[in-house]
């Protein structure tokens, strides 16, 4: 914590940069996979020589690796000892004895890559062959994982593989006490979402912040003067050593500009009331007359016309409404919140507070805020209270966060997709694991359609179909709205569904794993219940398994995949298909050109209108959303370089 | 965010609390500049310069250490109310401050990070030099100490009693010179002559080393009259295209308040210099000529007035003009910001990029951003071209190792940096289409302009006019000129005769002989009745006496010569010739034909190949304009008529030569100026006929060959080509 470097290493530039890209481009050529398959068949042939040996002697074994470890001292065999001793006591404990794949998976998470293994293809037991190995170092080793409820379960279920190689296991979830939080971030390996371990990592460099703690000789100097109540003893972590990150793609690349804040209360009751103003005044423009907006880049903009409307009708407030600057950009921001921000699809009204609806798991975020007063902006829509902006104290983005750490792996059903990224932000190269048993799964072309009516009439058509062969399926939706949409469109039809939105983790994992029995149908948002299996119910298999299908592209390839892998997992069969529409906000956003023209062409038509044409469409709008999010990430790291390096005197990112 | 200056940053908590202020020993100035208040401050240890505006200086300076960043700006907002700096401008401000070394925290420095910066300037510096081997500059000396003691005294000339004796120094070179405009136009001419190059280099040097101890004297007087420091602590050498040239830093002047006392600093080089070209004026003008003096003063003279103005007052160059210029216009750093104001130009109506920042604060200084923005960038391509042919000429190999080097730094990487700008700049997130489309069309343009669309292929050369007919006409038999045409008349056989000679003694011997023949026949008659055999001896004698007379006759008319034919009498020295002897043989004059005139043309190897092989295309072959030299008004054109297939060294006529003026360099040895330095190609040209303008044979013309139209790029790329294979010979 205290010799951690402040920003993680730069980003190269130029022709470092270039050399860089190459460099990784070069490594996917390595054929890592068979040397990782290679090596896991060695370790699957040392089964025979633990398989045998008693409890007492594993435990010794295990105790005498731990030194070895712990010393450093180990050589490239210990590590295949210490692999095959953790499957024979995966098998001991849970009855689990992980496959070739997962080994292999084992290794590349060792070996500090990005691990894509399909979904259901037990990830959390493969993880835990690494988590072993980092905790006989010593250093502490974080399992990171999407949920509060992964975190508990995982770390609760592989206790006992832990257990038996002498290790500690814990895990951190919300609305725990510092004290505890101490305990399991002490503890050997700590299962933890990504949001717990960002925040109290900040926390703790407030806290040594405030101590006027920088660096290793001012703590070990507070520590001498203050004793047990050093600041140093109030930090709830010990380091960043060791990362193995569950779901990576998501989380180092989707949730990756996501920036965690740690703020406090600024009470500035003339602020509050400026937005209402602001909300009120904005009412009174007009759109396209007064300001334009831009769906594609989600913004607002004044016309000429508007500005001067805007001072017209300003001019009698006077306060921060004199300048033109501060008028034009409050209300640009109440107009975006106004046009761009919907009701129950970036955020819901609960208990008389604005509380932002993560877009794409559904998920409520009460303790998340827009900022810049946007969040202010859409309570005075609303309406509702408005808070004070909030003061910011502390802040990482996730992308910056875990590049802190020494040592980062990961695995994720899709990573293949983000390989660029992974390699240029984190320097992890991505490696592909073979399904243990051939994948069964049918992809169908996708089906399109030219307006969003039709859209959702087929594939309300598509599931009752579908449901009348009694085959369970799974319908991916964007956004909550969608699946509210959906869901009041198939209780209309007389179809008995469920819907998964914002409730809460447990409860979302039981449907989600409920989803594989025949004659379910479950409509999730993309991003629910990841994590967890869709078990086929009984027969299923011999339907056809389960049928998903997506009601729209995302932006980013590999969120499609993440959805049509919920079906055929392990061998069995299932199919896959996604409908869309020329009025899909993919399109409408990243090829708003084509996809009007197509959209005209294609008026009158009421069935499928897939050609090659239409996809390649589509394939076109997701190619540019992901080199367009890609662009903003690394800009947005670029920055906050750029700030380190020019905030020298305000110290280190504090 | 659409919003042109958001007020909020999200990145405002780390600088929000912290009480950082100006180092103390940070010294602050006002000027003005077009109107506008600026305050630069400077930290006189680094010489580190920083201009704020008005209301960043507000900012910075309510920064007293006390107040945290976040008050200050609130209260900054308060007062200025929109032009107030907004968050992240005061947070870039902090930062720029900081990286210049302007501002102390209380903070203990991030020391990793100043190592960093540390690191990436001796970088860019060692960039800097290998990018910029053309103009390298090479410290040498703190002259400060040297300038302190001394500027008490020296730096008295910087004043209105020095400027008096400034312009007394002027009017008196003038004074010196004035009557002998022509003797300096000569020498100029012999000023490059390579004998005189080692001491016109020396000299050079001296008039610098002036010229910059100059600047420095200047730069430390007026800052210790404004009490801004002045400090020079740089003197060094800068090898300008490999040429030493001594320099300094008189940066500190930026501190002035007073533009005038910028100026002044920035103008001290060439003053000085035009102080000393003055003195060298008036002793040139007093001594003898050969003299040793006469010719180095001459040297000074050249030096500190043509070399001095043209070069270091030249606004285009990065040198004293271009200072001048800027301080005297009230725009500092004008090079960068007309280019940034072109580009922004481009960005905004050209792409429609949303926001972008102007960089010009008042409607004067976007006058002068695009006109200097334009001239200069013409300027620098031409003379960064003209730079990088003449090291290339000069030193081959080197040379190409420099064009290598200057292609990769001027247009390599510039290019580079563009195209990645275009590929990845987020300002032009949604303008991208319009802003590659619109630079492959100006690409485009270019590249059909240059690579496609024929453009006249023209060489000239030097040529003289010759008559096609010709005949040398020769004195006939010995004479002494009687009587003879003026030359330049016409003239025709059964005209007046060319000229008309005596020959006294052989009309005496004609005179002799028919009295001899007269005697022999009367005695052949008389023989006749007498004696018929000795008639008939004296018949043969009389034979032989008619064959000696008629070849006397023969003789005799050709002392009248009559033209052969109809031409042009020409023969300048006629006049001299009146009653003098001439013999047989001796050469009289020309007559040339009048009507057909040809031009015989020496052109070089570099053009020959082309025309020769174009003229051997028959009707196609190329058109030819002739202008005669000292006549441009006549416009004669011509086809090339007949090229002689061999190379050769005689030139047709001195006149062509480099020592009768003409544009052929001539060997050196060779006395005569007619034999060339290099093999050149005759070339015949049969002027067409022209009702009243006509051309004289002997008058000297300059040939234009009109070579079909190629592209631009393909004769470039055959300049490039021949450049190559003269330097190496192949």
């Amino acid at each position: 914590m205290l010799a951690q470097r402040t920003g993680g290493k730069e980003l190269p530039r130029g022709l470092d940069a270039a050399w860089d890209s190459t460099a990784g481009l070069l490594r996917r050529l390595l054929p890592l996979r068979e040397r990782f398959l290679r090596r896991a068949e060695r370790i699957v042939s040392l089964e025979k020589l633990y398989c045998d040996i008693s409890e007492a002697k594993l435990r010794c074994l295990a105790e005498e690796l731990r030194h070895l470890f712990r010393r450093g001292r180990q050589a490239q065999a210990d590590l295949d000892h210490a692999f095959a001793l953790v499957r024979e006591v995966a098998w001991r404990q849970l009855g689990e004895r992980p496959f070739l794949v997962q080994v292999a998976g084992a290794l590349a998470i060792e070996a500090g890559c990005i691990t894509e293994m399909a979904t259901g293809e037990g990830k959390t037991l493969t993880a835990t062959l690494p988590a072993v190995i980092a905790g006989w170092c010593g250093r502490g080793c974080h399992i990171i994982t999407v949920n509060d409820y992964l975190a508990r379960r995982d770390a609760e279920w592989m206790q006992g593989i832990y257990a038996a190689c002498g290790l500690t296991a814990a895990h951190v979830e919300g609305g725990m006490s510092n004290p505890q939080r101490r305990a399991a971030y002490a503890a050997d390996i700590t299962y933890c979402t990504n949001k717990e371990v960002t925040a109290d990592f900040l926390r703790d460099r407030i806290e040594l912040d405030r101590a006027g703690v920088r660096g290793l000789s001012s703590a070990l100097m507070a520590k001498i003067v203050d004793g047990a109540a050093s600041a140093t003893d109030r930090l709830v972590q010990r380091g960043l050593h060791r990362a193995i990150i569950d779901e990576a793609d998501s989380i180092l690349i989707d949730e990756a500009v996501t920036p965690v804040i740690i703020s406090g209360q600024a009470p500035n009751p003339e602020a509050v009331e400026a937005f209402q103003q602001a909300a009120s005044l904005a009412g009174l423009l007009q759109s396209g007359e007064d300001y334009k907006v831009s769906q594609r880049f989600r913004e607002v903009d004044l016309t000429e016309e508007g500005k001067r409307r805007l001072a017209e009708l300003a001019e009698p407030l006077g306060g921060i409404w004199t300048g033109a600057r501060r008028r034009e950009e409050m209300i640009t921001q109440a107009l975006t919140a106004g046009e761009l921000y919907l009701r129950d699809k970036q955020y819901v009204v609960q208990e008389g507070k604005v509380v932002i609806v993560d877009e794409f798991t559904g998920r409520l975020m009460p303790d998340r805020e827009w900022r810049d007063g946007l969040h202010q902006a859409v309570s005075a829509k609303e309406a509702v209270e408005v808070q004070s902006p909030k003061e910011t104290f502390s802040r990482v983005s996730f992308q910056r966060f875990f590049r802190l750490y020494r040592k980062l792996s990961g695995m994720t059903g899709t990573a293949r997709e983000g390989w660029r990224e992974f390699w240029q932000i984190y320097h992890t190269p991505v490696v592909v694991i073979p399904t243990n048993r051939p994948c069964a799964r049918t992809v169908l072309p996708d089906m399109a359609l030219a307006d969003e009516k039709a859209k959702w009439a087929a594939i309300v058509e598509q599931i009752e179909e579908i449901h009348r062969t009694g085959r369970p399926i799974l319908v991916g939706t964007r956004s909550v709205r969608a699946s509210e949409h959906l869901s009041a469109m198939l209780t209309v039809g007389g179809l008995d569904h469920s819907v998964l939105n914002a409730v809460r983790h447990a409860e979302e994992a039981q449907i989600v794993a409920g989803a594989g029995q025949a004659g379910r149908i479950t409509v999730a948002t993309n991003m629910a219940g990841r994590g967890t299996d869709i078990k086929l119910g009984r027969g299923v298999a011999q339907l056809g398994g389960l049928y998903v299908l997506a009601t729209e592209r995302h932006e980013a390839g590999r969120v499609d995949r993440q959805l049509f892998g919920r079906s055929a997992r392990q061998g069995d069969p299932g199919t896959a298909r996604a409908v869309v529409s020329l009025e899909d906000e993919l399109v409408r956003r990243y090829v708003p050109a084509i996809a009007a023209t197509l959209g005209r062409r294609y008026a009158h038509a009421r069935g499928d209108i897939a050609s090659r044409m239409v996809h390649g469409v589509f394939q076109l709008a997701q190619h540019r959303a992901e080199r367009l999010a890609l662009r903003q990430r690394k800009a947005v790291l670029r920055t906050d370089d750029w700030l380190d390096q020019y905030l020298g005197f305000a110290g280190a990112e504090q | 965010m659409p919003v042109d200056r958001p007020t909020f940053s999200e990145s405002w908590y780390r600088v929000a609390d912290l009480r950082p202020q100006l180092r103390t020993t940070v010294a602050t100035n006002r000027q003005h500049f077009r109107g506008q208040m600026w305050h630069v401050v400077q930290d006189p240890t680094a010489n580190q310069f920083f201009r704020l505006s008005e209301t960043a200086y507000r900012f910075v300076a309510m920064l007293d250490g006390r107040r945290s960043v976040a008050e200050a700006w609130r209260i900054c907002n308060e007062q200025l109310g929109d032009s107030a700096p907004t968050q992240g401008e005061a947070i870039e401000l902090l930062g720029q401050l900081y990286a210049s070394n302007l501002l102390a925290a209380e903070l203990p420095p991030d020391a990793a990070g100043l190592l960093k910066r540390y690191q990436q300037r001796r970088l860019r510096e060692v960039q800097g030099f290998l990018m910029n081997l053309l103009f390298v500059r090479i410290p040498l000396w703190d002259p400060d100490s040297f300038l302190e003691r001394w500027v008490g005294v020296v730096g008295r000339v910087f004043s209105w009693y020095g400027l008096g004796v400034l312009v007394v120094l002027l009017a008196g070179g003038f004074y010196s010179v004035a009557g002998r405009w022509g003797q300096l136009a000569d020498r100029a001419q012999g000023v490059l002559d390579p004998a005189n190059l080692p001491l016109l280099y020396l000299t050079f040097l001296i008039v610098k080393v002036f010229h910059e101890l100059g600047h420095a004297f200047a730069c430390k007087r007026f800052g210790k009259i404004g009490g801004a420091g002045g400090e020079v602590h740089v003197l060094g050498v800068m090898f300008l295209v490999f040429t030493p040239f001594p320099y300094v830093d008189a940066s500190s002047m930026w501190a002035f308040r007073d533009k005038w006392r910028r100026t002044v600093v920035g103008a001290a080089g060439m003053l000085v210099e035009l102080a000393i070209a003055s003195v060298a004026a008036m002793v040139w003008a007093g001594t003898a000529e050969g003299t040793t003096l006469h010719a180095v003063t001459y040297n000074v003279m050249f030096i500190a007035s043509v070399s001095s103005l043209l070069f270091n007052g030249n606004p285009l160059l990065r040198y004293d003009g271009y200072y001048i210029l800027s301080d005297l216009v009230e725009i500092p750093n004008l090079s960068q910001r007309s280019r940034d104001y072109l580009h922004y130009l481009v960005r905004k109506y050209a792409w429609s990029v949303r926001n972008p920042r102007n960089p010009a604060n008042t409607r004067g200084e976007r006058i002068w951003f695009v006109c200097y923005g334009i001239c200069s960038t013409i300027y620098r391509i031409f003379i960064s071209l003209r730079i990088l042919l003449f090291v290339a000429d000069k030193l081959f190999l080197l040379g190409a190792a420099l064009a290598v080097a200057g292609a990769i730094s001027f247009v390599f990487v510039p290019l580079g940096r563009f195209v990645r700008y275009l590929a990845t700049s987020g300002e032009l997130l949604r303008v991208r289409g319009r802003a590659v489309g619109s630079t492959l069309a100006a690409l485009a343009v270019v590249v059909v302009g240059v690579g496609l669309i024929p453009a006249p292929d023209r060489f000239r050369v030097e040529g003289v006019v010759e008559p096609a007919s010709l005949a040398i006409i020769y004195a006939g038999t010995d004479g002494f000129i009687q009587d003879f045409l003026p030359s330049g008349t016409e003239a025709s056989p059964d005209g007046p005769p060319l000229i008309r000679a005596v020959n006294p003694q052989l009309q005496a011997q004609a005179a002799g002989l028919r009295a001899e023949r007269r005697r022999i026949e009367a005695q052949r008659r008389l023989a006749q009745t007498r004696d018929v055999a000795s008639a008939q001896v004296y018949g043969e004698q009389l034979a032989a006496l008619d064959g000696q007379i008629a070849r006397l006759e023969e003789e005799l008319a050709t002392l009248t010569l009559q033209p052969p034919w109809a031409g042009r009498w020409v023969s300048p020295d006629i006049d001299r010739l009146r009653g003098a002897y001439v013999q047989r043989g001796d050469k009289l004059g020309l007559l040339t034909g009048l009507e057909a005139v040809i031009v015989r043309a020496m052109v070089g190897q570099k053009a020959a190949p082309t025309i020769v092989t174009e003229a051997a295309e028959g009707p196609d072959a190329p058109r030819v304009d002739i202008r005669v030299r000292g006549r441009p008004d006549m416009e004669l054109s011509g086809r090339v008529g007949k090229v002689l297939p061999a190379g050769q060294e005689q030139l047709p006529s001195a006149a062509l030569g480099y020592a009768a003026g003409g544009s052929i360099q001539t060997a050196a040895d060779d006395p005569h100026g007619t034999k060339s330095a290099e093999q050149l190609f005759e070339i015949r040209i049969d002027p067409d006929q022209h009702s009243s303008l006509r051309l004289l044979p002997g008058q000297r013309v300059v040939v234009r060959f009109h070579a079909h139209a190629k592209p631009l790029a393909a004769q470039w790329w055959r300049e490039l080509l021949q450049l190559v294979q003269r330097r190496f010979h192949a």
